[in-house]
């Protein structure tokens, strides 16, 4: 029988980890729990639930910063920024919509936000949720409080612990009270969308528009079959694969660019442009990856280069028969495999044979048990986040085995 | 006084066995430098109030060399102050009497210029400057751009995470850093990220990018490089006091504008720059910005009308507009030269480096102007008002006796202000010696314990820049040991469910 503790205070959670430290009791740390089937099952008796810790610490749009207790649900600050039109640049998608079917809008908590280090399309321009975190206050997996950051934007002052916790699972510290760094919105958002079936080709269609000076915030390209899934007329109407670029400014500014990108790839193929609302539609459906959301099905996040994009797309698809979308102008591709074999060793090897790396977001608990979720580090990488992760949780207590195969209770391999 | 940990009379004793050694592992003329006259240039950085002959300096020309002088170092238990172009503000690169100083000028090529992928892999010697040099002519720069930018090298940047006047716009380096390649002080080459945007397990760039020197010897750094905005033009606004011209930065951001580049300059700031420049600055003003925009000129031409019209909201008592690249360079020319300017007007002065929350500018200055009085010693204020980072500088006369020191003291005074108001002891010219005793003002013990414990990860015997940043380094022991404590009664009060 599992245990729930739900503190609603730092203290409280001080006290919790505290006795898990002396029990020896392994915890694993969830704030609602919308990404639990992400990354390895954690072998725990009793589940350390952040979602009584909640709050709006202080939220100052003219200094553009937030802090919130690490509880706090994404739909409450979504709406908080939106009142003042203001957003998290890393634009964010709904990924626990990945994991399971009927999930709601801007599911989640800020702390697992930053524990999984999540980012959209705009990541190419503005960087993941990890360079938007100004600082942070946790308890470690020793039981004691530490802190890094502050609340300003440019900051030096020792080492940048607000890296380390961003991506960390919760393995390392258990985060309480987050401060982010947010941003306005932009005046305008269009989107040029331009006709093309052939991955590679679209791979080439983005380094182009990425090398210009037409500040592409978002490079996306998506297969014909999966264009009816964005339930944009326009789009449809196309009738082809879809490259599209994202300009984002000034009124006259994405006019400008929009006529310019379109006039650079015009030997692509026919273009279209979508406006304010079809715009913000388009990238909505992109950062939540929908055509390959819900539950049925495996999910691989492919990352690499972004000039390699295109091929690793086109190798992935032919060689394990999945469909595939490319984000971040390459760099990231997502393949949905719907067979009961995630291909591990193919995928991982097509990855790496383009200098990048595999990330099986989703799959059966049974398949999560055998394959290693997150892409195997480098032996040498491996040996000093082991050590990391031993002078910050000693006793192996905070989501054992949650980033890792093999690594069971107690933190031994 | 500066305490710097005690010289190891052991190593001290072997000094000429550890020249023999490095001599055999970079054989090069001039590669290991012993005697005191050519270790002398070496004595500081651009902190030049503290200075330190090093017992040996090598210069290392492959990774290889330096993995095998690391393994000796720690072999051996010898201290190691690794050095990169050696204009770094905080002390970062001051020697040890007992250490080796590893400069890595000689790592100076550019490698690869990835046109498609937008990066640049370059050695860390290479100067942040040579990096836009490298791909200006495809129309490419890198972003971050320190005051010192000519001078001072990307391995440098690395280590304290440089910023620069566009960082709000841009980032810091830590936001362009693709990836490195590192070796730790066992002499283990580490290879971090690379020109995908994704590396497995913990953020090792984020953390080592601002790590100071402290958690090994960067030799290969991955940039990514943006194309150059089309075009770029500057407005200067005068305000007659800092919380109009505060307000105004506030307002421009608030309207979803964020410019280029956005500089504030308080009175004695103006006058020293015009004195020495000439670029046209009014005099009778309390607080300039200089306001930058760039991107298409469409784009800039309608955000100029813009932030003309928040300014005049915001009662500005004089602007101008660059009309011309020339023109938009002079305005600057004051800005970037206002170190300088101020070395004309005093025998010597203290850059200093806090960031405060931008709403507590004023208060802050007002404070400032108090702690001037009471220490007896001038301060002029340039300020990257868009993100917070104030540049005191603190005027003195290092040949009257106890000026330094009184310098020193007003110094400690402003980051404690600036503390004090929600913001940090340094926005990006790191902690270094300068500031490592001021650490407790912003951290607990605990806070520090847990920096430590990831050093630990990377140099269990501490071997890597003593004396920098942490006041007192903890031993492995006592960062290790795991406290009991009483939790009563499974915490009563906590629901569960």
């Amino acid at each position: 029988m599992t245990e729930v503790i739900s503190p609603t205070t730092p203290e409280q959670l001080r006290d919790a980890i505290g006795w898990a430290v002396d029990a020896k009791k392994p915890l694993e740390v969830i704030g609602s729990g919308s990404k639990r089937a992400y990354g390895h099952a954690v072998a725990a008796d009793h589940v350390l639930d952040l979602s009584k810790l909640t709050g709006v610490l202080f939220y100052e749009p003219e200094e553009l910063v937030l802090s919130v207790r690490a509880g706090t649900s994404l739909a409450e600050i979504q709406a908080i920024l939106r009142e003042k039109n203001q957003q998290f640049h890393f634009e964010t998608g709904n990924f626990p919509a990945l994991l399971a079917d009927d999930v709601a809008q801007n599911a989640g908590t800020i702390g697992g936000l930053i524990a999984t280090n999540l980012s959209g399309p705009r990541r190419i321009k503005v960087g993941a949720a990890r360079d938007h975190l100004l600082g942070f206050e946790a308890v470690s997996g020793r039981g004691e409080d530490f802190k890094s950051g502050g609340r300003v934007m440019k900051n030096v002052t020792g080492f940048d612990l607000s890296k380390l916790m961003s991506g960390s699972f919760g393995t390392l510290g258990v985060m309480h009270t987050i401060t982010m760094k947010v941003m306005p919105c932009d005046e305008k958002a269009r989107t040029v969308l331009i006709a093309c079936n052939d991955p590679e080709r679209a791979g080439m269609a983005m380094n182009r528009a990425m090398g210009s000076e037409n500040e592409v915030s978002a490079a996306a390209w998506v297969a014909a079959e999966d264009v009816a899934r964005f339930g944009i007329d326009v789009a449809s109407a196309m009738g082809t694969g879809l490259v599209a670029l994202r300009v984002e400014g000034p009124a006259p500014s994405v006019a400008w660019r929009c006529e310019a990108l379109r006039k650079l790839l015009a030997e692509f193929g026919a273009s279209e442009e979508l406006h304010t609302t079809n715009s913000a539609t388009f990238w909505k459906v992109v950062a939540d990856v929908a055509p390959y959301g819900g539950s049925s099905g495996m999910l691989w996040r492919v990352s690499g280069p972004p000039a390699s994009g295109g091929v690793l797309a086109a190798k992935l698809a032919a060689r394990t028969g999945g469909k595939v979308m490319m984000d971040w102008a390459g760099a990231q591709i997502w393949l949905r495999l719907d067979g009961s074999d995630a291909m591990a060793g193919t995928v991982r090897q097509i990855a790496q044979s383009q200098n990048g790396q595999a990330v099986l977001v989703r799959a059966p608990a049974d398949l999560r048990a055998e394959v290693p979720v997150f892409h195997p580090e480098d032996p040498a990488l491996a040996r000093i986040n082991r050590k990391i992760r031993d002078n910050f949780d000693p006793v192996g207590i905070l989501n054992p085995g949650r980033m890792h195969l093999n690594i069971t209770e107690g933190g031994q391999v | 006084m500066l305490r710097m940990p005690e010289p190891n009379p052991n190593t001290l004793a072997r000094r000429k066995d550890i020249i023999a050694a490095m001599r055999e592992i970079v054989p090069a003329t001039g590669g290991v430098i012993v005697d005191e006259d050519q270790l002398r240039p070496y004595e500081c950085d651009g902190l030049m109030a503290y200075r330190q002959l090093p017992m040996i300096v090598v210069l290392p020309e492959n990774t290889g060399q330096v993995a095998a002088i690391l393994k000796y170092c720690h072999t051996n238990k010898i201290r190691v102050v690794p050095r990169g172009a050696g204009t770094g503000l905080s002390g970062g690169a001051l020697p040890m009497a007992d250490a080796i100083t590893i400069s890595m000028m000689k790592f100076n090529r550019v490698l690869e210029i990835d046109w498609d992928n937008r990066a640049a892999v370059v050695q860390p010697g290479v100067t942040n400057l040579g990096i836009t040099r490298a791909v200006e002519h495809k129309g490419f720069y890198y972003a971050p751009d320190p005051s010192s930018q000519i001078a001072c090298s990307i391995g440098g940047n690395i280590a304290e995470n440089s910023g620069g006047v566009h960082s709000l716009k841009y980032g810091l380096t830590t936001n362009n850093v693709l990836g490195l390649e590192m070796v730790t002080i066992e002499g283990e080459i580490l290879r971090i990220g690379g020109k995908g945007l994704d590396q497995s397990g913990y953020d090792l760039l984020g953390i080592i990018t601002g790590s100071e020197g402290l958690l090994g010897i960067v030799t290969e750094v991955t940039v990514r490089i943006l194309r150059k905005p089309e075009t770029a033009r500057a407005l200067l606004l005068g305000f007659n006091s800092s919380e109009a011209g505060g307000n105004c930065v506030a307002k421009i951001i608030a309207d979803g504008i964020i410019p280029g580049g956005l500089e504030m300059m308080d009175a004695p700031a103006i006058k020293a720059t015009e004195d020495f420049v000439h670029a046209g600055y009014p005099l009778d003003v309390e607080a300039l910005l200089l306001v930058e925009l760039d991107g298409p000129k469409v784009e800039v031409d309608y955000l100029i009308e813009k932030v003309g019209a928040i300014a005049r909201d915001c009662g500005a008592v004089y602007s101008r507009i660059s009309e011309s690249e020339e023109e938009r360079l002079l305005f600057w020319s004051g800005r970037k030269n206002a170190f300088p300017a101020i070395g004309r007007i005093s025998p010597d002065y203290m850059c200093m480096d806090g960031t405060i929350p931008r709403a507590r500018l004023a208060e802050v200055l007002t404070g400032m102007q108090v702690l001037s009085q009471r220490h007896g010693l001038r301060v002029a204020n340039v300020f990257h008002a868009g993100d917070g980072n104030l540049h005191p500088l603190i005027m003195f006369d290092a040949n009257q006796p106890g000026e330094l020191e009184r310098a020193e003291e007003f110094g400690a005074d402003i980051l404690k202000l600036c503390v004090e108001v929600g913001g940090v002891l340094s926005g990006e010219h790191g902690i270094g010696v300068e500031k490592r005793d001021l650490m407790p003002e912003m951290f607990t013990e605990d806070d520090m314990k847990h920096q430590e414990r990831l050093k630990l990860a990377f140099d269990e015997d501490e071997l890597l820049n003593p004396g920098k940043v942490f006041p007192t380094l903890h031993g492995c022991g006592e960062l290790k040991t795991l406290h009991a404590r009483e939790v009563a009664n499974k915490f009563p009060d906590i629901p569960r469910f």
